[in-house]
Protein backbone atom coordinates (compact mmCIF):
# COMPACT_ATOMS: atom_id res chain seq x y z
CA UNK A 1 0.00 0.00 0.00
CA UNK A 2 1.73 3.42 -1.39
CA UNK A 3 1.68 6.12 1.40
CA UNK A 4 -0.09 9.34 -0.03
CA UNK A 5 1.18 12.37 -1.19
CA UNK A 6 4.61 11.44 -1.87
CA UNK A 7 5.71 14.30 -3.98
CA UNK A 8 4.06 16.96 -1.05
CA UNK A 9 5.73 14.76 1.87
CA UNK A 10 8.72 14.96 0.26
CA UNK A 11 9.05 18.61 -0.58
CA UNK A 12 8.20 18.74 3.39
CA UNK A 13 10.80 16.99 4.44
CA UNK A 14 13.50 18.75 2.02
CA UNK A 15 12.26 22.38 3.38
CA UNK A 16 11.80 22.36 7.44
CA UNK A 17 14.58 23.73 7.83
CA UNK A 18 14.03 26.90 5.71
CA UNK A 19 10.54 26.67 7.12
CA UNK A 20 12.02 27.00 10.56
CA UNK A 21 13.60 29.84 9.49
CA UNK A 22 11.00 31.77 7.60
CA UNK A 23 8.70 31.05 10.76
CA UNK A 24 11.74 32.78 12.98
CA UNK A 25 11.75 35.18 10.36
CA UNK A 26 7.83 36.20 11.18
CA UNK A 27 8.06 35.64 14.86
CA UNK A 28 11.15 38.05 15.29
CA UNK A 29 9.31 40.67 13.05
CA UNK A 30 6.16 40.79 15.13
CA UNK A 31 7.50 40.47 18.30
CA UNK A 32 10.21 43.60 17.39
CA UNK A 33 7.48 45.96 15.70
CA UNK A 34 4.02 45.45 17.52
CA UNK A 35 5.41 45.93 21.06
CA UNK A 36 6.68 49.76 19.73
CA UNK A 37 3.28 50.99 19.53
CA UNK A 38 1.59 51.70 22.56
CA UNK A 39 5.10 54.01 22.96
CA UNK A 40 5.33 55.64 19.14
CA UNK A 41 1.73 55.16 18.08
CA UNK A 42 -0.17 54.86 20.79
CA UNK A 43 -0.04 59.07 22.20
CA UNK A 44 -0.08 60.55 18.71
CA UNK A 45 3.58 61.13 18.42
CA UNK A 46 3.66 59.51 15.18
CA UNK A 47 0.90 61.07 14.07
CA UNK A 48 2.52 64.33 14.41
CA UNK A 49 5.88 62.70 12.06
CA UNK A 50 3.54 61.71 9.43
CA UNK A 51 1.78 64.58 9.01
CA UNK A 52 4.86 66.83 8.82
CA UNK A 53 5.81 64.46 5.73
CA UNK A 54 4.93 64.94 2.61
CA UNK A 55 1.52 63.71 1.72
CA UNK A 56 3.17 61.75 -0.97
CA UNK A 57 5.58 60.01 0.76
CA UNK A 58 3.01 58.62 3.23
CA UNK A 59 0.65 57.53 0.53
CA UNK A 60 2.88 55.71 -1.35
CA UNK A 61 4.80 53.70 1.70
CA UNK A 62 1.30 52.96 2.49
CA UNK A 63 1.46 55.02 6.11
CA UNK A 64 -1.26 57.08 6.24
CA UNK A 65 -4.12 55.30 8.92
CA UNK A 66 -0.33 54.34 11.03
CA UNK A 67 -1.88 56.29 14.21
CA UNK A 68 -4.29 53.79 14.86
CA UNK A 69 -3.61 49.40 16.01
CA UNK A 70 -4.74 48.56 12.87
CA UNK A 71 -3.17 51.31 10.62
CA UNK A 72 0.23 50.71 12.23
CA UNK A 73 0.08 46.51 12.24
CA UNK A 74 -0.79 47.27 8.30
CA UNK A 75 1.59 49.72 7.84
CA UNK A 76 4.47 47.28 9.58
CA UNK A 77 3.83 44.06 9.10
CA UNK A 78 0.36 43.21 6.23
CA UNK A 79 1.56 45.84 4.02
CA UNK A 80 5.65 45.73 4.17
CA UNK A 81 7.81 43.31 5.85
CA UNK A 82 5.06 40.46 6.14
CA UNK A 83 4.68 41.04 2.71
CA UNK A 84 8.41 40.85 2.02
CA UNK A 85 8.98 37.83 4.01
CA UNK A 86 5.88 35.94 2.84
CA UNK A 87 6.73 36.73 -0.87
CA UNK A 88 9.97 35.90 -0.82
CA UNK A 89 9.28 32.36 0.71
CA UNK A 90 6.85 31.63 -1.47
CA UNK A 91 8.90 32.61 -4.75
CA UNK A 92 11.52 30.99 -3.93
CA UNK A 93 9.46 27.42 -2.65
CA UNK A 94 7.32 28.15 -5.68
CA UNK A 95 10.36 28.73 -8.93
CA UNK A 96 12.38 25.55 -7.00
CA UNK A 97 9.54 23.52 -7.62
CA UNK A 98 9.16 22.12 -10.83
CA UNK A 99 12.05 24.75 -12.76
CA UNK A 100 14.53 24.49 -9.79
CA UNK A 101 13.95 20.37 -9.88
CA UNK A 102 14.08 20.21 -13.32
CA UNK A 103 17.47 21.99 -13.36
CA UNK A 104 18.69 20.10 -10.41
CA UNK A 105 18.10 16.64 -12.36
CA UNK A 106 15.63 15.97 -9.70
CA UNK A 107 12.50 16.07 -11.46
CA UNK A 108 13.93 13.83 -14.39
CA UNK A 109 14.54 11.31 -11.53
CA UNK A 110 11.07 11.59 -9.88
CA UNK A 111 9.05 11.38 -13.24
CA UNK A 112 10.62 8.15 -14.61
CA UNK A 113 9.19 6.94 -11.42
CA UNK A 114 5.56 6.35 -10.49
CA UNK A 115 4.10 9.46 -10.51
CA UNK A 116 2.09 11.35 -12.73
CA UNK A 117 3.05 15.02 -13.99
CA UNK A 118 0.17 16.62 -12.92
CA UNK A 119 0.11 14.99 -9.70
CA UNK A 120 4.05 16.18 -9.65
CA UNK A 121 2.80 20.17 -10.30
CA UNK A 122 0.00 19.53 -8.12
CA UNK A 123 1.34 18.26 -4.77
CA UNK A 124 4.06 20.99 -5.54
CA UNK A 125 1.98 23.67 -4.99
CA UNK A 126 -0.01 22.21 -1.87
CA UNK A 127 2.96 22.05 -0.33
CA UNK A 128 3.66 25.80 -0.72
CA UNK A 129 0.05 26.32 0.25
CA UNK A 130 0.80 24.13 3.60
CA UNK A 131 4.05 26.01 3.73
CA UNK A 132 2.43 29.56 3.89
CA UNK A 133 -0.99 28.40 6.11
CA UNK A 134 1.69 27.31 8.90
CA UNK A 135 3.52 31.41 8.64
CA UNK A 136 0.07 32.18 7.95
CA UNK A 137 -1.03 30.40 11.45
CA UNK A 138 1.84 31.57 13.49
CA UNK A 139 1.16 35.14 12.50
CA UNK A 140 -2.28 35.18 13.30
CA UNK A 141 -1.80 33.75 16.91
CA UNK A 142 1.07 35.94 17.52
CA UNK A 143 -0.39 38.94 16.63
CA UNK A 144 -3.44 38.14 18.81
CA UNK A 145 -1.32 37.29 21.49
CA UNK A 146 0.55 40.92 21.50
CA UNK A 147 -2.75 42.39 20.48
CA UNK A 148 -3.83 43.35 24.18
CA UNK A 149 0.04 43.97 25.39
CA UNK A 150 0.77 46.34 22.50
CA UNK A 151 -2.95 48.13 22.99
CA UNK A 152 -3.70 47.38 18.93
CA UNK A 153 -7.17 46.90 19.54
CA UNK A 154 -7.35 44.51 16.93
CA UNK A 155 -10.36 42.01 15.96
CA UNK A 156 -9.62 38.32 15.75
CA UNK A 157 -11.85 38.15 12.75
CA UNK A 158 -10.02 40.99 11.39
CA UNK A 159 -6.52 39.30 12.27
CA UNK A 160 -7.81 36.34 10.42
CA UNK A 161 -9.44 38.46 7.27
CA UNK A 162 -6.38 40.12 6.79
CA UNK A 163 -3.73 37.00 7.38
CA UNK A 164 -6.45 35.75 4.43
CA UNK A 165 -5.43 38.19 2.34
CA UNK A 166 -1.42 38.37 2.62
CA UNK A 167 -1.55 34.54 2.19
CA UNK A 168 -3.83 34.64 -0.80
CA UNK A 169 -1.67 37.30 -2.33
CA UNK A 170 1.87 35.79 -1.24
CA UNK A 171 0.43 32.32 -2.83
CA UNK A 172 -0.79 33.93 -6.11
CA UNK A 173 2.82 35.26 -6.15
CA UNK A 174 4.14 31.95 -5.53
CA UNK A 175 1.85 29.89 -8.03
CA UNK A 176 3.49 32.69 -10.23
CA UNK A 177 6.63 31.53 -10.29
CA UNK A 178 5.55 27.80 -9.80
CA UNK A 179 4.14 28.05 -13.22
CA UNK A 180 6.20 30.39 -14.99
CA UNK A 181 9.17 27.87 -13.59
CA UNK A 182 7.24 24.71 -15.16
CA UNK A 183 6.93 26.52 -18.16
CA UNK A 184 10.90 27.74 -18.53
CA UNK A 185 12.19 24.95 -16.78
CA UNK A 186 13.99 26.91 -15.47
CA UNK A 187 14.12 28.42 -11.52
CA UNK A 188 15.69 31.95 -12.43
CA UNK A 189 12.87 33.14 -14.50
CA UNK A 190 10.70 31.43 -12.32
CA UNK A 191 12.08 33.16 -9.33
CA UNK A 192 11.93 36.27 -11.73
CA UNK A 193 8.18 36.05 -12.64
CA UNK A 194 7.27 35.85 -8.61
CA UNK A 195 8.81 39.27 -7.92
CA UNK A 196 8.07 41.13 -11.03
CA UNK A 197 4.37 40.22 -9.90
CA UNK A 198 5.03 40.91 -6.05
CA UNK A 199 7.01 44.58 -7.27
CA UNK A 200 3.87 45.95 -9.34
CA UNK A 201 1.58 45.33 -7.52
CA UNK A 202 3.51 47.26 -4.76
CA UNK A 203 4.24 49.94 -6.92
CA UNK A 204 1.17 49.92 -9.03
CA UNK A 205 -0.81 50.00 -5.43
CA UNK A 206 1.30 52.95 -4.30
CA UNK A 207 0.51 54.88 -7.45
CA UNK A 208 -2.56 54.25 -6.47
CA UNK A 209 -2.59 56.01 -3.89
CA UNK A 210 -1.41 59.16 -5.22
CA UNK A 211 -3.77 60.18 -7.73
CA UNK A 212 -7.55 60.87 -7.46
CA UNK A 213 -9.63 57.83 -9.55
CA UNK A 214 -7.23 55.39 -9.19
CA UNK A 215 -9.98 52.38 -9.30
CA UNK A 216 -8.28 51.06 -12.74
CA UNK A 217 -5.31 50.66 -11.69
CA UNK A 218 -5.73 48.96 -8.46
CA UNK A 219 -7.69 46.51 -10.62
CA UNK A 220 -4.24 45.50 -12.13
CA UNK A 221 -2.79 45.07 -8.58
CA UNK A 222 -2.55 41.96 -6.65
CA UNK A 223 -1.35 43.72 -3.86
CA UNK A 224 -4.52 46.10 -3.99
CA UNK A 225 -6.77 43.21 -4.14
CA UNK A 226 -6.07 41.83 -0.64
CA UNK A 227 -5.30 45.14 0.98
CA UNK A 228 -7.33 47.97 -0.73
CA UNK A 229 -10.70 47.31 1.58
CA UNK A 230 -8.38 47.47 4.63
CA UNK A 231 -9.63 43.95 6.40
CA UNK A 232 -7.83 45.10 9.78
CA UNK A 233 -10.35 47.22 9.97
CA UNK A 234 -13.50 46.34 7.72
CA UNK A 235 -12.66 42.56 7.84
CA UNK A 236 -12.47 40.34 5.01
CA UNK A 237 -13.24 41.35 1.58
CA UNK A 238 -15.20 38.64 -0.52
CA UNK A 239 -14.04 39.70 -3.59
CA UNK A 240 -10.42 41.12 -3.12
CA UNK A 241 -9.76 36.92 -1.29
CA UNK A 242 -11.78 35.20 -4.70
CA UNK A 243 -9.56 37.38 -6.90
CA UNK A 244 -6.50 36.45 -5.21
CA UNK A 245 -7.46 32.74 -4.52
CA UNK A 246 -8.91 32.49 -7.80
CA UNK A 247 -5.97 33.68 -9.67
CA UNK A 248 -3.39 31.52 -7.46
CA UNK A 249 -5.74 29.17 -8.78
CA UNK A 250 -5.66 29.49 -12.22
CA UNK A 251 -1.83 29.78 -12.26
CA UNK A 252 -1.37 26.62 -10.80
CA UNK A 253 -3.31 25.03 -13.25
CA UNK A 254 -1.28 26.59 -15.64
CA UNK A 255 1.82 24.98 -14.40
CA UNK A 256 -0.15 21.78 -14.10
CA UNK A 257 -0.69 22.65 -17.47
CA UNK A 258 2.90 23.35 -19.30
CA UNK A 259 4.40 20.64 -17.12
CA UNK A 260 2.18 17.81 -18.79
CA UNK A 261 2.86 19.41 -22.00
CA UNK A 262 6.62 19.74 -22.35
CA UNK A 263 9.48 17.77 -22.25
CA UNK A 264 11.84 17.65 -19.22
CA UNK A 265 15.53 18.31 -20.09
CA UNK A 266 17.70 19.74 -17.44
CA UNK B 1 9.18 -14.52 -27.32
CA UNK B 2 7.26 -10.90 -27.10
CA UNK B 3 9.12 -8.09 -27.15
CA UNK B 4 9.35 -5.68 -24.32
CA UNK B 5 10.25 -2.61 -26.05
CA UNK B 6 9.32 -1.98 -29.61
CA UNK B 7 10.25 1.49 -31.36
CA UNK B 8 9.01 1.97 -34.89
CA UNK B 9 10.33 5.04 -37.01
CA UNK B 10 10.65 7.15 -33.66
CA UNK B 11 12.41 10.38 -34.15
CA UNK B 12 13.15 13.29 -31.96
CA UNK B 13 14.49 16.89 -33.67
CA UNK B 14 15.45 19.90 -31.80
CA UNK B 15 13.84 23.04 -34.52
CA UNK B 16 17.03 21.98 -37.30
CA UNK B 17 18.88 19.46 -35.37
CA UNK B 18 17.83 15.68 -35.08
CA UNK B 19 18.45 13.63 -32.35
CA UNK B 20 17.00 10.77 -33.66
CA UNK B 21 15.98 9.95 -36.86
CA UNK B 22 13.79 7.36 -37.81
CA UNK B 23 14.23 4.75 -35.29
CA UNK B 24 13.09 0.85 -35.65
CA UNK B 25 14.46 -0.93 -32.51
CA UNK B 26 13.26 -4.30 -30.74
CA UNK B 27 13.95 -5.48 -27.40
CA UNK B 28 12.99 -9.53 -26.74
CA UNK B 29 11.77 -9.70 -23.07
CA UNK B 30 14.13 -11.12 -20.56
CA UNK B 31 17.03 -10.06 -22.79
CA UNK B 32 19.68 -7.63 -22.11
CA UNK B 33 20.16 -5.18 -24.80
CA UNK B 34 22.74 -2.96 -25.39
CA UNK B 35 22.86 0.19 -27.25
CA UNK B 36 26.16 1.70 -27.66
CA UNK B 37 27.63 4.63 -29.73
CA UNK B 38 29.60 7.23 -29.32
CA UNK B 39 28.55 10.53 -26.89
CA UNK B 40 26.08 12.46 -28.81
CA UNK B 41 24.45 9.76 -30.64
CA UNK B 42 21.34 9.60 -29.43
CA UNK B 43 20.97 7.00 -26.94
CA UNK B 44 20.27 9.41 -23.90
CA UNK B 45 17.31 10.86 -26.23
CA UNK B 46 15.98 7.57 -27.08
CA UNK B 47 15.75 5.76 -23.42
CA UNK B 48 13.92 9.01 -22.08
CA UNK B 49 11.06 8.79 -25.22
CA UNK B 50 10.97 5.13 -23.65
CA UNK B 51 10.29 6.79 -20.31
CA UNK B 52 8.12 9.81 -21.04
CA UNK B 53 10.53 12.46 -20.17
CA UNK B 54 10.60 14.04 -23.24
CA UNK B 55 8.33 13.28 -26.19
CA UNK B 56 8.76 12.01 -29.70
CA UNK B 57 8.79 14.43 -32.35
CA UNK B 58 7.55 11.34 -34.86
CA UNK B 59 6.86 7.69 -34.71
CA UNK B 60 5.67 5.07 -32.21
CA UNK B 61 7.18 3.34 -28.85
CA UNK B 62 5.58 0.94 -27.42
CA UNK B 63 7.12 -0.48 -23.63
CA UNK B 64 5.94 -3.26 -22.27
CA UNK B 65 3.02 -3.15 -24.41
CA UNK B 66 1.83 0.39 -23.85
CA UNK B 67 2.56 3.83 -25.06
CA UNK B 68 5.18 5.86 -23.20
CA UNK B 69 3.10 8.66 -23.44
CA UNK B 70 0.02 7.38 -21.89
CA UNK B 71 1.41 4.85 -19.74
CA UNK B 72 1.55 6.82 -16.93
CA UNK B 73 2.79 6.37 -13.67
CA UNK B 74 1.46 2.89 -13.62
CA UNK B 75 3.71 1.72 -16.40
CA UNK B 76 6.77 4.06 -14.99
CA UNK B 77 6.20 1.64 -11.52
CA UNK B 78 7.12 -1.44 -13.86
CA UNK B 79 10.24 -0.10 -14.93
CA UNK B 80 13.57 0.74 -13.32
CA UNK B 81 15.81 3.94 -14.68
CA UNK B 82 19.14 5.07 -14.15
CA UNK B 83 19.51 8.61 -15.69
CA UNK B 84 22.67 9.33 -18.15
CA UNK B 85 23.22 12.18 -16.12
CA UNK B 86 22.71 11.11 -12.50
CA UNK B 87 22.53 13.96 -10.58
CA UNK B 88 22.05 13.31 -6.49
CA UNK B 89 21.92 16.99 -4.03
CA UNK B 90 20.48 18.07 -0.62
CA UNK B 91 21.62 16.97 2.62
CA UNK B 92 18.38 14.10 2.56
CA UNK B 93 20.02 10.94 3.27
CA UNK B 94 20.69 8.35 0.54
CA UNK B 95 18.54 5.95 2.49
CA UNK B 96 15.24 8.91 3.12
CA UNK B 97 15.61 9.59 -0.61
CA UNK B 98 15.27 5.40 -1.84
CA UNK B 99 12.17 5.28 0.48
CA UNK B 100 10.78 8.38 -1.48
CA UNK B 101 11.20 6.49 -4.66
CA UNK B 102 10.01 3.29 -2.88
CA UNK B 103 7.22 5.55 -2.34
CA UNK B 104 6.62 6.70 -5.75
CA UNK B 105 7.51 3.23 -7.34
CA UNK B 106 6.74 0.59 -4.82
CA UNK B 107 6.10 -1.90 -3.50
CA UNK B 108 10.10 -3.03 -3.12
CA UNK B 109 10.69 -6.06 -1.12
CA UNK B 110 11.66 -6.03 2.70
CA UNK B 111 15.41 -5.41 2.98
CA UNK B 112 16.28 -5.01 -0.81
CA UNK B 113 17.64 -1.95 -0.15
CA UNK B 114 20.05 -2.81 2.16
CA UNK B 115 20.81 -6.06 0.56
CA UNK B 116 21.78 -3.56 -2.65
CA UNK B 117 23.74 -1.15 -0.27
CA UNK B 118 25.50 -3.82 1.14
CA UNK B 119 26.56 -5.75 -2.65
CA UNK B 120 27.61 -2.48 -4.17
CA UNK B 121 29.29 -1.12 -0.61
CA UNK B 122 27.67 2.13 -0.24
CA UNK B 123 27.07 3.99 3.35
CA UNK B 124 23.16 4.92 2.99
CA UNK B 125 22.85 7.00 5.79
CA UNK B 126 24.89 9.96 4.46
CA UNK B 127 23.69 13.24 2.89
CA UNK B 128 23.62 12.01 -0.92
CA UNK B 129 25.51 15.45 -1.32
CA UNK B 130 28.26 14.40 0.32
CA UNK B 131 28.59 10.92 -1.54
CA UNK B 132 31.35 10.46 -4.73
CA UNK B 133 30.20 10.66 -7.78
CA UNK B 134 30.74 6.72 -7.38
CA UNK B 135 28.54 6.10 -4.48
CA UNK B 136 25.78 8.78 -5.96
CA UNK B 137 25.41 6.34 -9.19
CA UNK B 138 25.54 3.14 -6.41
CA UNK B 139 22.46 4.84 -5.11
CA UNK B 140 21.21 5.74 -8.54
CA UNK B 141 21.64 1.66 -9.70
CA UNK B 142 19.58 0.96 -6.16
CA UNK B 143 16.80 3.06 -6.82
CA UNK B 144 16.48 1.38 -10.18
CA UNK B 145 16.92 -2.11 -9.04
CA UNK B 146 14.93 -2.08 -5.83
CA UNK B 147 11.52 -2.51 -6.81
CA UNK B 148 12.19 -5.48 -9.01
CA UNK B 149 10.96 -4.04 -12.28
CA UNK B 150 9.89 -5.79 -15.04
CA UNK B 151 11.84 -3.16 -17.82
CA UNK B 152 15.44 -1.76 -16.56
CA UNK B 153 16.63 1.24 -18.76
CA UNK B 154 20.06 2.29 -17.56
CA UNK B 155 21.90 4.92 -19.39
CA UNK B 156 25.86 5.01 -19.10
CA UNK B 157 25.03 3.04 -15.63
CA UNK B 158 28.38 1.82 -14.66
CA UNK B 159 30.22 5.93 -14.95
CA UNK B 160 32.19 6.73 -12.07
CA UNK B 161 32.11 3.11 -10.22
CA UNK B 162 35.41 1.27 -9.97
CA UNK B 163 36.28 -1.87 -11.56
CA UNK B 164 35.34 -4.08 -8.74
CA UNK B 165 31.68 -2.10 -8.51
CA UNK B 166 31.14 -2.38 -12.34
CA UNK B 167 31.47 -6.06 -12.24
CA UNK B 168 29.10 -6.49 -9.55
CA UNK B 169 26.98 -4.33 -11.64
CA UNK B 170 27.14 -6.53 -14.56
CA UNK B 171 26.75 -9.59 -12.35
CA UNK B 172 23.35 -7.92 -11.17
CA UNK B 173 22.40 -7.34 -14.89
CA UNK B 174 22.58 -10.95 -15.39
CA UNK B 175 20.97 -12.48 -12.29
CA UNK B 176 17.86 -9.93 -13.39
CA UNK B 177 17.95 -11.31 -16.92
CA UNK B 178 17.83 -15.10 -15.77
CA UNK B 179 15.09 -13.56 -13.03
CA UNK B 180 13.31 -12.85 -16.60
CA UNK B 181 13.52 -8.85 -16.37
CA UNK B 182 15.12 -7.23 -19.51
CA UNK B 183 17.41 -5.03 -19.63
CA UNK B 184 17.85 -1.84 -21.69
CA UNK B 185 21.65 -0.57 -21.37
CA UNK B 186 23.33 2.37 -22.94
CA UNK B 187 27.01 2.43 -23.24
CA UNK B 188 29.65 4.13 -24.76
CA UNK B 189 32.27 1.16 -23.75
CA UNK B 190 31.92 -1.52 -25.78
CA UNK B 191 33.58 -3.96 -23.21
CA UNK B 192 30.74 -3.30 -20.65
CA UNK B 193 28.24 -4.30 -23.54
CA UNK B 194 30.13 -7.16 -24.72
CA UNK B 195 29.84 -8.73 -20.98
CA UNK B 196 26.22 -8.64 -20.72
CA UNK B 197 24.18 -8.21 -23.84
CA UNK B 198 22.70 -10.68 -26.03
CA UNK B 199 21.82 -8.12 -28.72
CA UNK B 200 23.92 -5.31 -29.50
CA UNK B 201 22.43 -1.90 -31.76
CA UNK B 202 24.98 0.22 -32.96
CA UNK B 203 23.71 4.25 -32.56
CA UNK B 204 25.78 6.72 -34.48
CA UNK B 205 24.24 10.73 -35.35
CA UNK B 206 20.73 9.54 -34.09
CA UNK B 207 20.60 6.33 -36.28
CA UNK B 208 21.30 2.63 -36.20
CA UNK B 209 23.68 1.86 -38.27
CA UNK B 210 23.92 -2.13 -37.13
CA UNK B 211 22.59 -4.54 -35.16
CA UNK B 212 22.92 -7.86 -34.42
CA UNK B 213 24.59 -9.95 -31.80
CA UNK B 214 28.18 -8.40 -30.52
CA UNK B 215 30.45 -10.74 -31.97
CA UNK B 216 28.47 -10.52 -35.67
CA UNK B 217 29.29 -6.80 -35.35
CA UNK B 218 32.84 -7.37 -35.80
CA UNK B 219 33.37 -3.98 -33.42
CA UNK B 220 36.02 -5.90 -31.56
CA UNK B 221 38.08 -6.65 -34.68
CA UNK B 222 39.98 -3.53 -34.82
CA UNK B 223 42.81 -3.60 -31.97
CA UNK B 224 45.77 -1.13 -30.92
CA UNK B 225 49.18 -2.85 -30.08
CA UNK B 226 52.52 -1.68 -28.40
CA UNK B 227 54.94 -3.72 -27.35
CA UNK B 228 58.70 -4.01 -26.59
CA UNK B 229 60.58 -6.87 -27.81
CA UNK B 230 64.76 -7.93 -27.37
CA UNK B 231 67.07 -9.82 -29.68
CA UNK B 232 65.22 -9.08 -33.01
CA UNK B 233 66.75 -6.11 -35.54
CA UNK B 234 64.51 -3.57 -36.04
CA UNK B 235 64.48 -4.10 -39.95
CA UNK B 236 63.48 -7.17 -39.69
CA UNK B 237 60.37 -7.00 -37.64
CA UNK B 238 59.79 -3.70 -39.88
CA UNK B 239 59.63 -5.99 -43.12
CA UNK B 240 57.63 -8.58 -41.15
CA UNK B 241 54.87 -6.32 -39.62
CA UNK B 242 54.37 -5.12 -43.50
CA UNK B 243 53.16 -8.55 -45.01
CA UNK B 244 51.07 -9.18 -42.17
CA UNK B 245 47.49 -8.35 -43.23
CA UNK B 246 45.22 -5.42 -41.60
CA UNK B 247 48.45 -3.60 -40.29
CA UNK B 248 48.37 0.02 -40.49
CA UNK B 249 50.20 3.07 -38.79
CA UNK B 250 53.35 0.39 -37.78
CA UNK B 251 55.74 1.91 -36.23
CA UNK B 252 59.18 0.15 -35.01
CA UNK B 253 61.67 2.03 -33.09
CA UNK B 254 65.05 0.79 -32.80
CA UNK B 255 67.07 -0.01 -30.00
CA UNK B 256 68.33 -2.50 -26.92
CA UNK B 257 64.92 -3.00 -26.79
CA UNK B 258 62.76 -2.35 -30.21
CA UNK B 259 59.71 -0.26 -29.68
CA UNK B 260 56.58 -1.55 -31.74
CA UNK B 261 53.39 -0.17 -32.59
CA UNK B 262 50.65 -0.93 -34.63
CA UNK B 263 46.61 -0.65 -35.49
CA UNK B 264 45.55 -4.19 -36.49
CA UNK B 265 42.13 -5.41 -38.33
CA UNK B 266 40.96 -8.52 -38.16
CA UNK B 267 42.88 -11.63 -36.84
CA UNK B 268 45.51 -10.92 -34.77
CA UNK B 269 47.01 -14.20 -34.65
CA UNK B 270 49.95 -13.49 -37.19
CA UNK B 271 50.86 -10.31 -34.83
CA UNK B 272 51.61 -12.20 -31.65
CA UNK B 273 53.04 -14.64 -33.24
CA UNK B 274 55.71 -12.55 -34.80
CA UNK B 275 56.19 -10.68 -31.71
CA UNK B 276 56.51 -14.25 -29.96
CA UNK B 277 59.77 -14.89 -32.26
CA UNK B 278 61.86 -12.45 -30.21
CA UNK B 279 61.80 -12.29 -26.48
CA UNK B 280 58.56 -10.01 -25.09
CA UNK B 281 59.36 -7.40 -22.45
CA UNK B 282 56.24 -5.55 -22.95
CA UNK B 283 53.17 -5.88 -24.04
CA UNK B 284 49.63 -3.73 -24.66
CA UNK B 285 46.72 -4.48 -26.85
CA UNK B 286 44.10 -1.81 -26.49
CA UNK B 287 40.22 -1.85 -28.26
CA UNK B 288 39.95 1.94 -29.40
CA UNK B 289 37.15 3.85 -28.68
CA UNK B 290 33.58 3.43 -29.56
CA UNK B 291 33.65 5.95 -32.15
CA UNK B 292 36.85 5.00 -33.91
CA UNK B 293 35.47 1.81 -33.77
CA UNK B 294 32.11 2.86 -35.52
CA UNK B 295 33.29 5.16 -37.73
CA UNK B 296 35.95 2.88 -38.83
CA UNK B 297 32.88 0.08 -39.79
CA UNK B 298 30.31 2.04 -40.98
CA UNK B 299 31.58 5.60 -42.14
CA UNK B 300 30.86 8.72 -40.88
CA UNK B 301 27.51 9.11 -42.11
CA UNK B 302 27.03 5.73 -41.55
CA UNK B 303 24.71 5.50 -44.59
CA UNK B 304 24.39 2.10 -45.18
CA UNK B 305 23.34 0.34 -42.17
CA UNK B 306 24.22 -3.26 -41.17
CA UNK B 307 21.94 -6.12 -40.17
CA UNK B 308 23.37 -8.92 -38.86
Amino acid sequence: MRKPLPVFRRSLADSWRSLLGWTVGVVAVLALYLPLYPSIGGDGQIQQIIESMPPELVNTLGFSGIGSGAGYTQATFFGLIGFLLLTIAATSWGASAIGGAEESGRLELALAHGVGRARYALESALSILVRLLWLGLVATLLILALDGPSELGLSASDVVAAVSALLGLTFLIGAAALAVGAIAGRQSIGTLAGAAIAVAGYVLNAIANQVSDADAIRAASPYAWAYQDDPLVNGADPAGLAALWGVGLVLVALATFALRRRDVTG
Amino acid sequence: MTAAITTRGLQKRYGARTAVQALDLEVQQGTVFGLIGPNGAGKTTTLRMLLDIIRPTAGTAAVLGADPRHGGPALRRRIGFVPGELRLEGRVRARTLLAHYADLSGPVPHGEIDRLARRLDVDLSRPVRALSKGNKQKVGLIQAFMHRPELLVLDEPTSGLDPLVQREFLSMVREARDNGQTVLLSSHVLSEIQQTADRVAVLSTGRVVAEGDVESLRLTSRRRIRAGVRDTNHEAMRNALAGIPGVSHAEVIEGDIVRVSATIDGDIDPLIKLLASSTVVDLAIEEPDLEESVLALYGADAEGAVRA
